[in-house]
């Protein structure tokens, strides 16, 4: 006797008449998991995420002092270190060696200089040399590390208990890294803005660009572009002269994106980040260039405001 | 995921999920109508892609805990001095876990140990301390471009700590010079390697030559290809 295994219906037919059912409880999961970031996130006012299509052009520093600047303007404020593989906001703001706290409540984010809040995978390193190494094995398949490292992200916006901060300001890694910033936009769709750092060079800026480009595309709205390195700050008269050759102004044009600001470079400053001593005060002039681009990034988000009451 | 029992035009039913083998899951399912029964068994690279979700299949049995999934899975999290965490504990009651079960960092250290990779047996995980050099092996070692003796040095040592050695003599280094040759590849073999789907041949190569040279071959042969199935048929429980 033979029996017929052949199906009745096709597939997409038999689906049709079907209801998922969830009894792996993996969808039930990830709604929480879902769920979980926006109760953290619910509970901060203004998401910015500080980005660029280019390595080395200065994100970590930007981020720290414009951290430091909101702080000043007496603002709570957290710092989220994206740049997983390669940490470095501790180290800048004097906080390497610190752990978090783990509580019934969350992973309680070690507090640094001026209050500001901070979370960084170099809080579960052993020391500062250590590299961050995942287990697992790299030969048979690596392709479930960039999966990981979303979960590793969606963990650390999920699981900080920030409580109350008046503005969270994202670091994510070099634009290479391109799965960080729509993962991000994913998790945070509430996301306020991102602000973009260039230096002045023809390389920098055309990754920039594209930078820019892309996280329109993922629906990351920009709210200008900082420039970095934008010449070079004399310690011992004061003067500041091109150190390269660049034109901000007319690329921030082209992508219709304000320009926040210029950093010149700024040995002291440089020194500051590298011993983990930054700069509280504004008496110093770099210090008060991060006021400025501060209050560019409130004007921003408050143009609207701005329109109405000066149109 | 889902299962659907054509027959019976039904979505199979979750019923469990077990650790078959280190490295592998097998998660079975039910269909309610005529009650077959059907796992799927996953291998390393699919095992370590779920565990990458940061869900445990069939649901919790243990509160989340905060980063859990951070701390389970970073290499050095062991010594991470994070304030005192008991999750490992509760967990173990928890959906099975591909981790550590044998106390190696590497969740397929064992799967891989049975194959003979050398994935993970590259020395100690974290970081290992340099051994010990006969001043012969030293002499033959300072005659190496200096730009390259480290990197040198790292792959005798780690050759050496795989042979179960901590003193590095020339025996050991010519032995070290053998696995850096390049094989030959007859003609035959070759054409069975080209049966493997492309993106794995590399991987698939990779391995076979390294088993060819754990056997002292200078060449692979149809005769090592059917070795080399039988290890992997071995390690897919076929």
């Amino acid at each position: 006797m033979s029996v017929s295994m052949a199906p009745s219906h096709d597939l997409k037919t038999i689906l049709s008449k079907l209801q998922f059912p969830d009894d792996a409880q993996v969808m039930r999961q990830i709604v929480d998991h879902t769920l979980q970031v926006k109760m953290r996130m619910g509970r901060i006012k203004r998401k910015i995420v500080v980005m660029s299509g280019k390595g080395g052009v200065g994100k970590s520093m930007t981020t720290v002092n414009l951290a430091l600047a909101f702080a000043r303007r007496g603002q709570t404020v957290g710092v989220l270190d994206v740049d997983l593989n390669g940490p470095c906001v501790p180290k800048m703001l004097g906080m390497s060696g610190r752990r978090f706290e783990i509580t019934p409540d969350g992973a309680a984010p070690p507090v640094g200089p001026l209050g500001i809040r901070v979370a960084s995978m170099d809080f579960f390193l052993r020391d500062e040399h250590a590299p961050v190494r995942w287990k697992g094995s790299m030969e048979l398949s690596p392709v479930w590390l960039g999966m990981l490292e979303m979960n590793v992200i969606r963990e650390f916006l999920a699981d900080i208990a920030w409580g109350e901060l008046d503005l969270l300001l994202a670091d994510l890694p070099p634009g290479a890294a391109a799965d960080k910033p729509p993962a991000m936009a994913n998790f945070l769709p509430e996301l306020d803005g991102a602000v973009v750092v260039t230096t002045p060079s023809e390389v920098t800026t055309d990754v920039v660009r594209k930078s820019v480009l892309y996280a329109r595309d993922v629906g990351i709205p920009v709210i200008g572009l900082i420039e970095n390195m934008s010449g070079y700050h004399c310690p011992h008269c004061g003067h500041e002269s091109d150190l390269f050759v660049g034109n901000v102004e007319s690329v921030a044009a082209d992508l219709n994106v304000p320009l926040l600001g210029k950093i010149p470079f700024d040995r002291e400053l440089s020194q500051r980040c590298d011993g983990g001593r930054p700069m509280l005060e504004s008496a110093q002039p770099i210090a008060k260039r991060f006021d400025d681009v501060a209050q560019r990034i409130v004007d921003c988000l408050n143009f609207r405001q701005i329109v109405a009451d000066t149109l | 995921m889902k299962f659907v029992c054509l027959n019976c035009e039904a979505f199979m039913l979750f019923q469990k999920v077990e650790q078959p083998g280190e490295g592998t899951l097998g998660v079975e399912f039910l269909c309610p109508t005529c009650k077959a029964r059907f796992s799927m068994v996953t291998n390393p690279g699919e095992t370590q892609m779920v565990q990458a979700l940061g869900v445990k299949i069939g649901g919790r049995t243990t509160a989340p805990e905060a980063f859990e999934l951070t701390r389970d899975t970073l290499k050095d999290g062991a010594e991470c001095p994070v304030p005192a965490f008991s999750a490992s504990a509760a967990r173990a009651a928890d959906t099975p876990s591909t981790g550590d079960a044998a106390g190696g960092s590497c969740p397929f250290s064992s799967v891989v140990a049975s194959m003979g990779s050398g994935a993970s047996a590259t020395g100690s995980e974290n970081g290992p301390t340099s051994l010990e050099w006969s001043a012969e092996a030293l002499d033959r070692l300072a005659k190496i471009p200096d730009f390259v003796r480290p990197t040198v040095r790292a792959e005798v040592e780690a050759y050496a700590r795989k042979s179960g050695e901590s003193f590095v003599t020339q025996a050991m280094i010519d032995q070290y010079k053998g696995t850096t040759a390049e094989l030959a590849w007859t003609s035959e073999a070759t054409k069975r390697l080209e049966n493997i789907p492309f993106f794995i041949r590399p991987m698939a190569k990779k391995e076979i030559e390294r088993m060819a040279r754990e056997q002292g071959r200078a060449e692979v042969t149809a005769d090592m290809m059917d070795h080399a199935k039988t290890a992997f048929a071995k390690f897919m429980g076929g």
